[in-house]
Protein backbone atom coordinates (compact mmCIF):
# COMPACT_ATOMS: atom_id res chain seq x y z
CA UNK A 1 0.00 0.00 0.00
CA UNK A 2 1.26 3.78 -0.33
CA UNK A 3 1.56 5.85 2.24
CA UNK A 4 -2.17 7.63 1.32
CA UNK A 5 -3.76 3.97 1.15
CA UNK A 6 -2.33 3.07 4.54
CA UNK A 7 -3.47 6.57 6.10
CA UNK A 8 -6.99 6.05 5.60
CA UNK A 9 -7.65 2.08 5.89
CA UNK A 10 -6.08 3.13 9.66
CA UNK A 11 -7.99 5.73 10.09
CA UNK A 12 -11.13 3.83 8.70
CA UNK A 13 -10.49 0.31 11.08
CA UNK A 14 -9.17 2.65 13.74
CA UNK A 15 -11.11 6.25 13.83
CA UNK A 16 -11.15 8.25 16.91
CA UNK A 17 -8.47 6.20 18.56
CA UNK A 18 -5.72 7.13 16.06
CA UNK A 19 -4.10 10.59 15.55
CA UNK A 20 -2.07 11.11 12.18
CA UNK A 21 0.92 13.53 12.76
CA UNK A 22 1.79 15.42 9.59
CA UNK A 23 5.30 14.81 8.03
CA UNK A 24 7.78 14.10 4.85
CA UNK A 25 8.73 10.92 5.45
CA UNK A 26 7.51 8.20 2.82
CA UNK A 27 5.36 6.62 5.89
CA UNK A 28 2.93 7.51 7.96
CA UNK A 29 3.07 8.26 10.97
CA UNK A 30 0.73 8.00 14.05
CA UNK A 31 0.12 9.18 17.63
CA UNK A 32 -1.55 6.50 19.91
CA UNK A 33 -2.90 6.34 23.14
CA UNK A 34 -0.92 4.49 26.09
CA UNK A 35 -3.80 2.25 26.31
CA UNK A 36 -4.48 1.20 22.81
CA UNK A 37 -0.98 -0.20 21.70
CA UNK A 38 -1.91 -3.42 22.03
CA UNK A 39 -4.92 -3.37 20.26
CA UNK A 40 -3.54 -0.80 17.43
CA UNK A 41 -0.13 -3.44 17.33
CA UNK A 42 -2.49 -6.74 17.01
CA UNK A 43 -4.34 -5.29 14.16
CA UNK A 44 -1.55 -4.14 12.33
CA UNK A 45 0.06 -7.30 12.92
CA UNK A 46 -3.20 -10.13 12.22
CA UNK A 47 -4.50 -7.81 9.08
CA UNK A 48 -4.74 -9.01 5.99
CA UNK A 49 -4.37 -5.44 4.22
CA UNK A 50 -1.39 -4.54 6.56
CA UNK A 51 0.82 -7.51 7.86
CA UNK A 52 2.76 -5.87 9.24
CA UNK A 53 5.22 -9.43 10.91
CA UNK A 54 7.90 -7.48 11.18
CA UNK A 55 8.93 -4.91 13.99
CA UNK A 56 12.02 -3.03 12.91
CA UNK A 57 12.79 -0.49 15.75
CA UNK A 58 11.38 0.33 19.80
CA UNK A 59 13.07 2.85 21.01
CA UNK A 60 11.92 5.61 23.95
CA UNK A 61 12.48 9.24 23.64
CA UNK A 62 12.97 11.45 26.45
CA UNK A 63 11.61 15.25 25.06
CA UNK A 64 11.41 16.74 28.62
CA UNK A 65 8.16 17.10 28.94
CA UNK A 66 7.34 13.77 28.04
CA UNK A 67 8.73 10.49 27.64
CA UNK A 68 7.73 8.86 24.38
CA UNK A 69 7.71 5.20 22.60
CA UNK A 70 8.36 4.96 19.45
CA UNK A 71 7.56 1.85 17.10
CA UNK A 72 8.85 1.16 13.63
CA UNK A 73 7.19 -2.20 12.08
CA UNK A 74 6.74 -3.20 7.98
CA UNK A 75 5.54 -5.91 6.28
CA UNK A 76 7.93 -7.79 4.18
CA UNK A 77 4.74 -9.43 2.16
CA UNK A 78 3.38 -6.37 0.84
CA UNK A 79 6.30 -4.21 1.28
CA UNK A 80 5.25 -0.92 3.48
CA UNK A 81 6.09 0.20 5.96
CA UNK A 82 4.34 2.18 9.14
CA UNK A 83 5.75 4.16 12.20
CA UNK A 84 3.57 4.50 15.52
CA UNK A 85 4.56 6.46 18.77
CA UNK A 86 2.77 6.92 22.07
CA UNK A 87 2.90 9.77 24.98
CA UNK A 88 3.77 9.09 28.42
CA UNK A 89 3.87 11.56 31.32
CA UNK A 90 7.46 11.62 32.24
CA UNK A 91 6.65 10.54 36.15
CA UNK A 92 4.61 7.48 35.82
CA UNK A 93 5.86 6.16 32.45
CA UNK A 94 4.36 2.89 31.65
CA UNK A 95 2.77 1.41 28.77
CA UNK A 96 1.45 -2.41 27.99
CA UNK A 97 4.63 -4.98 26.15
CA UNK A 98 3.95 -6.14 22.75
CA UNK A 99 6.43 -8.94 23.26
CA UNK A 100 3.27 -11.10 22.81
CA UNK A 101 2.89 -9.39 19.33
CA UNK A 102 6.12 -9.49 18.25
CA UNK A 103 9.23 -11.01 20.31
CA UNK A 104 11.70 -9.08 18.97
CA UNK A 105 10.16 -6.34 21.54
CA UNK A 106 11.46 -8.29 24.49
CA UNK A 107 15.00 -6.76 24.08
CA UNK A 108 13.95 -3.80 22.73
CA UNK A 109 11.77 -3.23 26.01
CA UNK A 110 14.38 -4.15 28.04
CA UNK A 111 16.54 -1.55 26.51
CA UNK A 112 13.88 1.35 26.80
CA UNK A 113 13.32 0.52 30.37
CA UNK A 114 17.03 0.08 30.98
CA UNK A 115 18.06 3.43 29.81
CA UNK A 116 15.47 5.27 30.07
CA UNK A 117 13.09 4.14 32.96
CA UNK A 118 9.90 3.31 30.74
CA UNK A 119 7.86 0.59 32.60
CA UNK A 120 6.36 -2.52 29.82
CA UNK A 121 3.49 -4.30 32.30
CA UNK A 122 3.59 -7.35 31.40
CA UNK A 123 6.26 -8.41 30.15
CA UNK A 124 7.95 -11.04 32.21
CA UNK A 125 11.69 -10.29 32.25
CA UNK A 126 12.55 -6.54 32.66
CA UNK A 127 15.83 -7.22 33.71
CA UNK A 128 19.96 -5.29 33.10
CA UNK A 129 21.26 -5.93 29.89
CA UNK A 130 23.46 -3.35 28.42
CA UNK A 131 24.92 -1.14 31.58
CA UNK A 132 27.36 -3.26 33.96
CA UNK A 133 25.69 -5.52 36.18
CA UNK A 134 26.00 -3.60 39.49
CA UNK A 135 24.82 -0.50 38.05
CA UNK A 136 23.00 1.51 40.36
CA UNK A 137 22.97 5.42 39.25
CA UNK A 138 19.61 4.96 37.52
CA UNK A 139 18.24 5.68 33.92
CA UNK A 140 21.36 7.52 32.23
CA UNK A 141 19.89 8.95 28.68
CA UNK A 142 16.69 10.68 30.94
CA UNK A 143 17.11 14.52 30.43
CA UNK A 144 17.06 15.27 33.90
CA UNK A 145 19.56 12.43 34.82
CA UNK A 146 23.07 13.68 36.37
CA UNK A 147 25.97 11.08 36.39
CA UNK A 148 28.92 10.36 39.62
CA UNK A 149 31.46 10.18 37.10
CA UNK A 150 30.51 11.71 33.89
CA UNK A 151 32.92 14.60 32.97
CA UNK A 152 30.43 17.92 31.93
CA UNK A 153 31.03 19.23 28.69
CA UNK A 154 32.91 22.78 29.17
CA UNK A 155 30.70 25.87 28.85
CA UNK A 156 31.19 28.00 25.80
CA UNK A 157 32.99 25.72 23.78
CA UNK B 1 77.14 -10.21 12.12
CA UNK B 2 73.96 -8.83 13.24
CA UNK B 3 73.84 -9.76 16.28
CA UNK B 4 77.33 -8.60 17.46
CA UNK B 5 76.72 -5.23 16.16
CA UNK B 6 73.41 -4.59 18.33
CA UNK B 7 74.80 -6.30 21.61
CA UNK B 8 77.22 -3.99 23.47
CA UNK B 9 78.72 -6.69 24.52
CA UNK B 10 82.82 -8.55 24.63
CA UNK B 11 82.47 -10.71 21.54
CA UNK B 12 85.69 -12.52 21.09
CA UNK B 13 86.41 -15.36 17.84
CA UNK B 14 86.94 -18.84 18.90
CA UNK B 15 89.25 -20.98 17.42
CA UNK B 16 86.38 -23.17 16.44
CA UNK B 17 84.37 -19.59 15.55
CA UNK B 18 80.44 -19.06 16.92
CA UNK B 19 81.19 -18.30 20.50
CA UNK B 20 80.25 -14.91 21.91
CA UNK B 21 80.65 -13.55 25.85
CA UNK B 22 77.55 -11.51 26.93
CA UNK B 23 75.25 -10.95 29.86
CA UNK B 24 72.57 -13.21 30.04
CA UNK B 25 70.43 -9.95 30.68
CA UNK B 26 71.17 -8.47 27.01
CA UNK B 27 70.59 -11.52 25.43
CA UNK B 28 67.01 -12.42 27.47
CA UNK B 29 65.93 -8.88 26.33
CA UNK B 30 67.18 -8.55 23.00
CA UNK B 31 65.65 -11.71 21.93
CA UNK B 32 62.64 -10.47 23.80
CA UNK B 33 62.43 -7.24 22.25
CA UNK B 34 62.29 -9.09 18.89
CA UNK B 35 59.31 -11.41 19.74
CA UNK B 36 56.82 -9.60 21.13
CA UNK B 37 53.45 -11.73 20.76
CA UNK B 38 50.41 -9.70 20.99
CA UNK B 39 47.07 -9.96 22.50
CA UNK B 40 44.51 -10.13 19.73
CA UNK B 41 42.13 -8.28 21.57
CA UNK B 42 40.56 -4.86 20.03
CA UNK B 43 36.99 -3.49 21.32
CA UNK B 44 36.28 -0.98 18.79
CA UNK B 45 37.27 1.15 15.57
CA UNK B 46 41.23 1.10 16.38
CA UNK B 47 41.23 -3.10 16.20
CA UNK B 48 40.47 -2.54 12.61
CA UNK B 49 43.78 -0.43 12.16
CA UNK B 50 45.31 -3.05 14.28
CA UNK B 51 44.18 -5.72 11.77
CA UNK B 52 45.54 -3.42 9.20
CA UNK B 53 49.14 -3.31 10.87
CA UNK B 54 49.15 -7.26 11.24
CA UNK B 55 48.51 -7.68 7.81
CA UNK B 56 50.51 -7.70 4.37
CA UNK B 57 51.14 -4.56 3.84
CA UNK B 58 52.49 -2.62 7.20
CA UNK B 59 53.54 -6.62 8.74
CA UNK B 60 53.61 -6.95 12.41
CA UNK B 61 55.44 -9.95 11.47
CA UNK B 62 58.62 -8.44 10.52
CA UNK B 63 58.96 -7.17 14.05
CA UNK B 64 58.34 -10.99 15.23
CA UNK B 65 55.40 -9.79 16.29
CA UNK B 66 52.84 -12.18 15.70
CA UNK B 67 48.88 -12.27 18.11
CA UNK B 68 48.14 -14.83 19.92
CA UNK B 69 44.00 -15.73 21.12
CA UNK B 70 45.40 -16.18 24.63
CA UNK B 71 46.54 -13.60 27.12
CA UNK B 72 48.84 -16.73 28.75
CA UNK B 73 51.13 -16.64 25.36
CA UNK B 74 50.98 -12.72 25.48
CA UNK B 75 53.74 -10.23 26.40
CA UNK B 76 52.18 -6.84 25.08
CA UNK B 77 48.79 -6.23 25.16
CA UNK B 78 47.54 -3.32 22.70
CA UNK B 79 44.03 -1.94 24.12
CA UNK B 80 42.61 -1.13 20.85
CA UNK B 81 39.76 0.89 21.24
CA UNK B 82 37.16 2.05 23.56
CA UNK B 83 37.01 0.62 27.12
CA UNK B 84 33.22 1.01 28.48
CA UNK B 85 32.88 0.44 32.33
CA UNK B 86 31.57 -2.76 31.39
CA UNK B 87 34.53 -4.02 29.74
CA UNK B 88 36.76 -2.86 32.31
CA UNK B 89 36.43 -5.59 34.29
CA UNK B 90 37.24 -8.00 31.68
CA UNK B 91 40.56 -6.21 30.80
CA UNK B 92 41.35 -6.30 33.63
CA UNK B 93 41.52 -10.08 34.07
CA UNK B 94 42.64 -10.53 30.63
CA UNK B 95 45.74 -8.39 32.01
CA UNK B 96 46.19 -9.93 35.48
CA UNK B 97 46.02 -12.99 32.96
CA UNK B 98 49.36 -12.69 31.15
CA UNK B 99 52.23 -13.60 32.49
CA UNK B 100 55.31 -11.32 33.35
CA UNK B 101 57.28 -9.90 32.36
CA UNK B 102 53.89 -8.10 30.52
CA UNK B 103 53.36 -4.75 28.82
CA UNK B 104 50.51 -2.46 27.69
CA UNK B 105 50.08 -0.35 24.87
CA UNK B 106 46.96 2.44 25.30
CA UNK B 107 46.31 2.90 21.28
CA UNK B 108 43.85 5.86 20.46
CA UNK B 109 42.20 8.48 22.05
CA UNK B 110 39.80 6.20 23.90
CA UNK B 111 42.18 4.04 25.40
CA UNK B 112 44.24 7.08 26.53
CA UNK B 113 41.66 9.23 27.82
CA UNK B 114 38.29 8.44 26.70
CA UNK B 115 38.23 10.61 23.14
CA UNK B 116 35.71 11.92 21.97
CA UNK B 117 33.61 10.10 24.80
CA UNK B 118 35.70 11.56 27.05
CA UNK B 119 32.93 14.65 28.44
CA UNK B 120 28.95 13.25 29.09
CA UNK B 121 29.65 9.94 28.66
CA UNK B 122 27.68 7.53 31.13
CA UNK B 123 29.03 4.23 29.99
CA UNK B 124 32.93 4.91 28.94
CA UNK B 125 36.01 4.38 31.06
CA UNK B 126 38.09 7.71 30.90
CA UNK B 127 41.68 6.68 29.74
CA UNK B 128 43.05 2.40 30.26
CA UNK B 129 45.67 3.28 32.99
CA UNK B 130 42.62 3.84 36.10
CA UNK B 131 42.52 0.50 35.66
CA UNK B 132 45.90 -1.23 34.68
CA UNK B 133 49.60 0.17 34.23
CA UNK B 134 50.17 1.48 30.62
CA UNK B 135 53.95 1.45 29.78
CA UNK B 136 53.24 3.33 26.23
CA UNK B 137 50.34 5.65 24.64
CA UNK B 138 49.94 6.33 20.94
CA UNK B 139 47.47 8.94 20.10
CA UNK B 140 45.39 9.30 17.20
CA UNK B 141 41.66 8.40 15.98
CA UNK B 142 43.05 6.36 15.06
CA UNK B 143 46.44 5.77 14.64
CA UNK B 144 48.01 5.75 11.51
CA UNK B 145 49.48 1.76 11.29
CA UNK B 146 52.99 3.61 11.26
CA UNK B 147 52.15 5.06 14.63
CA UNK B 148 51.16 1.56 15.80
CA UNK B 149 54.68 0.13 14.89
CA UNK B 150 56.81 3.12 16.06
CA UNK B 151 54.42 2.30 19.54
CA UNK B 152 55.36 -1.50 19.37
CA UNK B 153 59.57 -0.73 18.76
CA UNK B 154 59.23 1.88 21.65
CA UNK B 155 57.91 -1.15 24.40
CA UNK B 156 60.47 -3.08 22.76
CA UNK B 157 63.71 -0.23 23.98
CA UNK B 158 61.99 -0.35 26.97
CA UNK B 159 61.90 -3.60 27.25
CA UNK B 160 65.42 -3.45 26.96
CA UNK B 161 66.38 -1.19 29.60
CA UNK B 162 64.90 -3.91 31.72
CA UNK B 163 66.63 -6.52 33.89
CA UNK B 164 65.75 -9.94 34.37
CA UNK B 165 65.99 -10.03 37.83
CA UNK B 166 63.19 -7.38 38.03
CA UNK B 167 60.70 -9.66 36.93
CA UNK B 168 60.86 -12.11 39.69
CA UNK B 169 60.12 -9.64 41.82
CA UNK B 170 57.04 -7.86 40.12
Amino acid sequence: MTKEELISYIQENFSGKVELIENDMPEPYFLIEPKAIVAFSRFIHDDNKLIMHFLMNLSGVDTKENMEVVYNVCSYRLKHRLFFKTVLPHEKAEVDTVKEIWAVADWHEREAWELFGINFNGHPNLTRFLLPDDWDQGHPLRKDWVGRDVIPFPEGK
Amino acid sequence: MGVNDKLPVHAEQSPGGGIITTELNKIFTLTQAKSLWYLLFGTACCAIELMATGASRYDFDRLGMIFRASPRQSDLMIVAGTITYKMAPVVKRLYDQMAEPRYVLAMGGCAIGGGPFHYDSYSVLQGVDKIIPVDVFVPGCPPRPEALLQGCLEVGKKLRTQKIDDWRVR
